[in-house]
């Protein structure tokens, strides 16, 4: 069973996206802010993180460099309520930068591509 | 007897007294004589003025007949024995020597046998001889001679006193003749109105039916000045008027040439010439034709003429000569002032045309300045300019002068509207030698001086008839390149192009060409600054919506999070609502009205990101290879080969026709520096840097480098040379580069080629720890 990390500082959305995802039949790993989901990474082999950009403590951005630099490969959504990050070049380093939408086809069919194997 | 001699002397003394005319006293003398001394006949001989011939001129017997016209020689028969000795002397037939050499008076007295002849004279001067004929054997007493004596020298008083009267006559006809002359002489100093003055006051005093004065330079063989009036034949018509003269020759000898030549119709006609001499260089001639007669015949010109001419031309050649010196002065003077005018004119355009930088406006003062009458007041004036390409003469503009010129002065005029433009836009001549007079100006720098009509190039406006006659053309010049050309003529009022305002155009050309041409460079310099300033207005602008969509955005986080939670959730219930339950078209609405306020959201604040929105994951090899089709045509066009090295790579996140722009700029900047033919080599390879992996794409040609001075001008927006494209080009592809965090470098190897190379970061493996504008040089240039 793939192994995915939901990083979001608003509850709601993490009830949401690992509801929907384990739906989908993942297995689903929360984290309230990118320090902690640097902390679940180090125990938890994941497959895949969606990445909220504004959080405490650690951003979404600070946790991507962190992640891309141990493991290069390892696919990253970006889920986010700002689209405007698209600008920030650091922001180019993720595989997917969605824009939060009540409606999850277009994250599910993402996670869906990455995972597909 | 002594009576009848006293009777007879108060008899001639009355009649030499009387009021009668000359000939009637001269002819009742020689009557009285004859009856009172009862000869047969008493004849009166004349000395001429040649004092040659004695010539019959009274008999007693009153009138003479044609053909009892007599004359003696000097010293030939008893009449020229006693004019040469002035002693009387009395003959009779049988003595030795008087016949035949007396014969001739048999014509009148055809047995004649006494002959005494007495001369007429005074102190100092012998007048005649008077003849005494008888038929029969006479002697004459000593009181008869003296009686004879006496009566001559009453003669000879008579004849002395109409001689006087006859010369002061001739005195006062010839000064009142010099005087006619004299005035019509010193009432002018127009030289043309002289002459005409001259040559009818000269027929008319010489009684000529026609006369005609030339003076030529001595030295160029030139005529300086001619003139006419009446009639002149044929062979003194067409120069000159006269052959060759004699000059030189004082009054006792005046030079001349007389003559006389046979018109086509038989008639018989006369000339007479004396020489016009002038302390200068110039000689001349003075010339009259036919002498009138009184009865209105011609005749030929005598001694008097001869003399009364020659004096005429002695007063005439002064006036003249005085008259030429001071038209030279004159005409010196009016080229002064007309060079003083077109300077002034000159000075005027120049200051106007220092008024603006518009080409419309340089154009329109500068034709003004060429048509204008005060101006340099050519009927017309054209500028032509040539191409951005160097290939073709384009016509501008020209302009036309009205029939009336304006009163406003020059400075005033310059500024007005055009009164009649021209319009030339259509006309275009291709810059070639076989291209007419324009054309030729143009390639050979030189002004054309046009006399003769020809053809002019290119296809004529037809409202411009500019085909025939004379016109000059100069070419605008600036710094060795010819820009332009200005042509005028004055074919309307077809006056001449005369020398000074050709010359003052040729002077205002070359201050033309440089303002058009600096009027051009700052056309250029505005449309700069202006699209420099749209560039700036847009960044303004954008700088707005900015700030405007970060106060937005910041709502938006907080509006957006539990919108997604409340449409999410509420689908989430859907699935679990049963589908006759009533929640079910609650949840519906929940779900659709979040819908909406996340349209709403999308609408009024993803924009920021819109153009962001084409970037994607694209292969670079990819990307040149779509990039090399659109320039394959070109290249294979110009023989250029195209080597091509490629590494696979991965992924770019990059906006690809943003830089298949790019690859487009660079791959026809090679293109245009090998016009020969060449090679352009593309090859991509990564680059490992401090900061993570780059991929780069580096494009070569072989057309000999940029040049060292240009060299660091090229990623300057509006910089560009012919061998390296549009400055715009590059500048552009330096932008994307940056937007795209990379880098383009340039590798300049002179004589060889060179190489552009673009390095942009692959992201997933770089790890630009301060990400942003600015934090490295888009562009480096290696030489
Ligand atoms: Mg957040």
């Amino acid at each position: 069973m793939k192994k995915i990390l939901v990083a979001d500082d608003e509850m709601s959305i993490r009830l949401l996206y690992s509801e929907e995802l384990k739906e989908e039949g993942y297995e689903v790993y929360t984290a309230a802010n990118g320090r902690e989901a640097l902390e679940i990474m180090a125990t938890v082999p994941v497959d895949l993180v969606i990445l909220d950009i504004k959080m405490p403590e650690m951003d979404g951005i600070e946790t991507l460099r962190q992640i891309k630099e141990r493991r290069p490969d390892l696919p990253v959504l970006l889920s986010t309520a700002y689209g405007e990050y698209r600008q920030d070049f650091a922001t180019w380093a993720s595989d997917e930068y969605l824009v939060k939408s009540s409606d999850l086809d277009d994250l599910r069919n993402a996670v869906k591509r990455y995972l597909k194997d | 007897m002594a009576a009848d001699r006293l009777s007879f002397l108060s008899q001639m003394v009355e009649v030499l007294t009387s009021t009668i005319s000359f000939e009637e006293r001269l002819k009742n003398m020689v009557h009285l004589l004859g009856r009172y001394l009862k000869v047969d006949l008493s004849l009166y001989f004349g000395l001429d003025k040649g004092k040659e011939l004695l010539t019959l001129q009274l008999t007693s017997k009153g009138v003479l007949s044609p053909h009892q016209r007599l004359e003696f020689a000097c010293g030939q028969g008893v009449v020229g024995e006693v004019a040469k000795s002035r002693q009387e002397k009395v003959v009779h037939r049988h003595h030795a020597g008087v016949m035949p050499a007396n014969a001739l008076l048999e014509k009148l007295h055809p047995a004649f046998h006494t002959l005494a002849a007495f001369p007429v004279a005074d102190d100092n001067f012998l007048y005649g001889v008077l003849l005494l004929v008888d038929g029969k054997d006479r002697s004459y007493s000593q009181a008869e001679r003296q009686i004879i004596r006496s009566a001559t020298l009453m003669l000879a008083g008579a004849l002395r006193q109409a001689m006087v009267q006859e010369e002061a006559k001739k005195r006062i006809a010839e000064l009142a003749v010099l005087f006619e002359v004299g005035k019509a002489l010193s009432s002018t100093v127009e030289l043309d109105e002289l002459l005409e003055r001259i040559v009818t006051t000269t027929a008319k005093v010489i009684t000529a039916r026609g006369a005609g004065l030339q003076i030529v330079d001595r030295q160029t063989g030139e005529t300086r000045v001619s003139s006419r009036y009446g009639y002149i034949p044929a062979p003194f018509k067409c120069p000159p008027i006269l052959g060759v003269l004699p000059t030189g020759g004082t009054l006792a000898d005046i030079p001349y040439l007389q003559g006389e030549e046979v018109a086509a119709d038989g008639s018989l006609h006369y000339h007479l010439a004396v020489p016009l001499t002038f302390k200068s260089s110039l000689q001349g001639a003075l010339c009259v034709f036919d002498k009138i007669t009184a009865s209105g015949g011609y005749e030929p010109f005598d001694h008097e003429n001869r003399q009364l001419l020659f004096t005429m031309a002695g007063l005439i050649a002064n006036t003249l000569e005085n008259a030429i010196t001071y038209q030279q002065v004159e005409d010196l003077a009016e080229k002064n002032q007309r060079m003083v005018r077109n300077l002034t004119a000159l000075q005027e355009i120049s200051q106007a045309l220092l008024t603006t930088v518009q080409e419309d406006r340089l154009l329109e003062i500068l034709l003004q300045g060429l048509t204008q009458e005060q101006g340099l007041g050519f009927d017309r004036a054209l500028v032509f300019m040539v191409d951005e390409a160097g290939q073709t003469l384009r016509g501008r503009k020209g302009a036309e002068r009205l029939a009336q010129g304006g009163p406003a002065p020059l400075a005033t005029a310059l500024f007005l509207p055009l009164a009649r433009e021209l319009d030339l836009a259509d006309w275009e001549i291709p810059l070639r030698n076989d291209q007419g007079p324009l054309a030729s100006a143009v390639l050979n720098r030189r002004a054309v001086h046009l006399r003769e009509p020809q053809v002019l190039g290119g296809e004529l406006p037809e409202k411009v008839r500019l085909t025939a006659g004379e016109l000059f053309a100069a070419p605008l010049v600036v710094k060795d390149q010819v820009t332009g050309v200005i042509v005028v003529d004055n074919q309307t009022s077809a006056r001449p192009l005369e020398e000074e305002p050709l010359h003052a155009l040729q002077m205002l050309t070359t201050q033309a060409a440089l303002l058009l041409e600096n009027s051009h460079l700052y056309a250029t310099i505005e449309a700069n600054s202006r699209e420099l300033g749209l560039i700036r207005e847009r960044m303004l602008e954008s700088d707005r919506l900015a700030a405007l969509s970060s106060l937005a955005s910041g709502m938006a986080h907080e509006i957006r999070n539990p919108l997604v939670s409340i449409g999410g959730f509420a689908r989430r219930i859907q699935k679990l609502v049963e589908p006759e339950s009533p929640l079910k078209g609650y949840v519906e609405v929940i779900q659709e009205e979040v819908s909406r306020l996340e349209k709403l959201l999308r609408e009024i604040l993803d924009f920021t990101g819109e153009n962001l929105s084409y970037f994607g994951n694209h292969d670079l090899d990819q990307l040149i290879e779509d990039t090399l089709l659109l320039v394959q045509r070109d290249l294979d066009a110009q023989n250029i080969k195209v080597v091509k090295q490629l590494a696979q790579l991965p992924l770019l996140h990059c906006d690809d026709r943003q830089l298949k722009q790019v690859f487009y700029n660079l791959f026809q900047n090679a293109r245009q520096a090998m016009l020969n033919g060449g090679t352009l080599t593309i090859r991509t390879y990564p680059v490992e840097k401090e900061d993570g992996l780059y991929a780069a794409a580096a494009v070569s040609d072989t057309g000999g480098g940029i040049p060292m001075d240009v060299l660091h001008n090229i990623f300057n927006p509006f910089f560009s040379t012919k061998d390296y494209g549009t400055g715009l080009g590059l500048s552009i592809a330096q932008r994307i580069v940056s937007r795209h965090y990379g880098e383009i470098t340039v590798n300049n190897e002179l004589g060889k080629g060179v190489t552009f190379v673009v390095t942009l970061p692959i992201a997933k493996y770089c790890l630009v720890k301060e990400a942003g504008q600015g934090s490295a040089p888009a562009s480096a240039i290696q030489i």
